[in-house]
This record gives C-alpha cells, sequence and structure tokens, in this order.
C-alpha cells in the first residue's frame, strides 16, 4: 500500500499541536512559509516511519525556539551545546512520531518508527528529490518559530 | 513500602522525568537505578535486588520488550513492569502486554497525576496481604 504525505498531513500537524500542547503547555499557530524559519541556526531532529509508509519525518527549531522547548519539557535549563539539549529535542521527536503513528494506525496505515537522530544546522533547505514527495508547515509559538515537515519515498533525503 | 526501582530508557532526560515524576506521586519511597538500554538494564537486574521496572520499548542494543522477556526467564518472582513509551496502537499494547506480560503501560508525555493513576492499582495490591510465594511476595519483603 502506498500512501501520499498529502493525504495524511492533517494527522503530523495535529500530531504537532497535540504533542506541544501536552508536553510544553503551548499552542502552535500555523504561520505561511515566507515566514518560516531555514535559515536560522537549527535543532533538527529526524525520525523515520516506515511500513506502509516510508516517512522522514522532520521537527526544525532555531536554537532559541529550542532552548525553551527543552526547558518546558524537561523542567530545567538546558545550554544549547549541551548533550541533553540533543536528548531532551530526540525525546520530543520521539513522541511526534509515536502520535504520528498512533494517529496513522486507526486508518489503517501501519508503520514502525525508528529511533531519533538530532542534529544541528545553519542555512538548511528540504529539497525534494526525483520520485519523493514532500510536505511542510511552519508554526509560531510563545516558545517561538518552528517547523515540522515530511519527505517520503526511498530516495528521501535531505541537502544544507 | 520501599520501591527498588529500575529505570530504563536511553533517554537521560525521560529517565529523570520519570524518577521526579515518581518521587512526586508519593505512591512510595524509591531507590533508583537507571540503565540506558536493555542490555545494561539486564546486568543492572542480575546485579541489584530490583523489585519494580520502569522500561522504554524503543531502544538501541536490546529494546524494552526483548528486556522484559529476558527478566521473566531469570526473575525468582514476578517483577512488575511499567512499560513508559510512546507506542500507543492497541497491536503494540497488547504485544507488551501478551508476549511480555507487562503489568502496566503508560504513554508518553506522561503527567505525575497520570502515573498516580495508572499506578494505583498496582501498588494498591503490594498494600494486600500477601501470600507466600504469591505474586507480589518479593516486593512484600521490602515493604517497610
Amino acid at each position: 500500500m502506498t500512501q501520499t504525505v498529502c493525504e495524511y498531513w492533517n494527522c503530523v500537524t495535529a500530531s504537532a499541536k497535540d504533542v506541544f500542547a501536552s508536553t510544553c503547555g503551548v499552542q502552535l499557530e500555523e504561520t505561511p512559509p515566507e515566514e518560516g524559519c531555514e535559515n536560522e541556526s537549527l535543532v533538527l531532529a529526524v525520525i523515520a516511519l516506515v511500513g506502509d509508509v516510508e516517512w522522514s519525518l522532520f521537527l526544525g527549531l532555531p536554537t532559541g525556539t529550542a532552548v525553551e522547548v527543552a526547558k518546558k519539557f524537561a523542567g530545567f535549563d538546558i545550554p544549547i551545546d549541551s548533550p541533553d539539549m540533543g536528548d531532551a529535542i530526540g525525546e520530543m521527536s520521539n513522541i511526534f512520531g509515536g502520535k504520528v503513528k498512533a494517529m496513522l494506525d486507526p486508518k489503517g496505515v501501519k508503520a514502525d518508527i525508528s529511533l531519533p537522530t538530532v542534529m544541528r544546522a545553519e542555512g538548511l533547505h528540504m529539497m525534494s528529490q526525483r520520485q519523493t514527495e514532500s510536505q511542510k508547515t511552519c508554526y509560531s509559538s510563545p516558545m517561538g518559530k518552528m517547523w515540522i515537515g515530511v519527505v517520503s519515498g526511498k530516495n528521501a533525503g535531505l541537502m544544507a | 513500602m520501599e520501591i527498588r526501582a529500575l529505570v530504563v530508557d536511553d533517554s537521560g532526560i525521560m529517565r529523570k522525568l520519570v524518577m521526579r515524576s515518581l518521587l512526586e506521586s508519593k505512591l512510595a519511597q524509591f531507590m533508583f537505578t537507571e540503565a540506558k538500554d536493555g542490555v545494561e538494564a539486564l546486568a543492572a537486574f542480575s546485579a541489584n535486588p530490583i523489585n519494580m521496572i520502569f522500561v522504554d520499548w524503543n531502544m538501541p542494543n536490546m529494546n524494552g520488550i526483548d528486556f522484559v522477556k529476558e527478566v521473566r526467564k531469570i526473575e525468582k518472582e514476578h517483577v512488575p513492569v511499567v512499560m513508559i513509551t510512546t507506542e500507543s496502537t492497541m497491536g503494540k499494547i497488547e504485544e507488551a502486554l501478551d508476549t511480555a506480560g507487562i503489568d502496566c503501560f503508560i504513554v508518553k508525555p506522561f503527567t505525575t497525576e497520570t502515573l498516580q493513576v495508572k499506578l494505583s492499582p498496582l501498588f494498591d495490591k503490594l498494600s494486600e496481604p500477601k501470600k507466600p510465594g504469591g505474586f507480589f511476595s518479593k516486593l512484600a519483603s521490602s515493604m517497610t
């Protein structure tokens, strides 16, 4: 079974809003793409959903947002250069991926999630490759800007 | 009562959150041993008098389900296992309950209140009169 990202994008955006509401107590407000934050210094978390879909799920947080998210999630300050930062944002993306998986399941879409990978990035652009499909939504929040994205397909990838 | 808990998660932040929430729950007095994956947890379980386990599912080296299956092979008496995970589909929950004998399943993210509600029945059982060699006799032996 092959599913398009677009068909289930509402599950992804709803998951993001639910996860940030439940872990950080904040509401995400969708913003136009031109107000996105790809060109800033980012903490980027990537997690894969593999099964009926083959998705790379991205959570992009400018460093200022990442510091606020990590503090809300952990309950204490975490400096941007601390190993705990990757740990906290990785766990956030893990919860995000788990929520997406749970929302896809009742729609008959079965997938397993990978362990998260977290990295720092500058000037990042998601570039769809041949035979891939992608979606992206930018948000504002009391903690700062952020974005989520999915690249689908065996050739899914990320280029900075 | 005193619980010697093994907290297993590849995220150090999550281990801290689990331990902090358990302390805040005041369900018992807790002494903690930490492990970052199933392999490390199995060694910790063998080396320490653990009487309750809180474990994540998705971890490197050895995942939570495989770890619990190994525990079930070597435990002398039933050790209650609480799985705290992002896995929340019915199929996964059934797998955890059926194949590994998970005693309680908690989905991340969780609050201290969620822990209290979900774990209270488990701790209520610990407070019941114990039968020799019974389900929770190992835990009962550590009650203070």
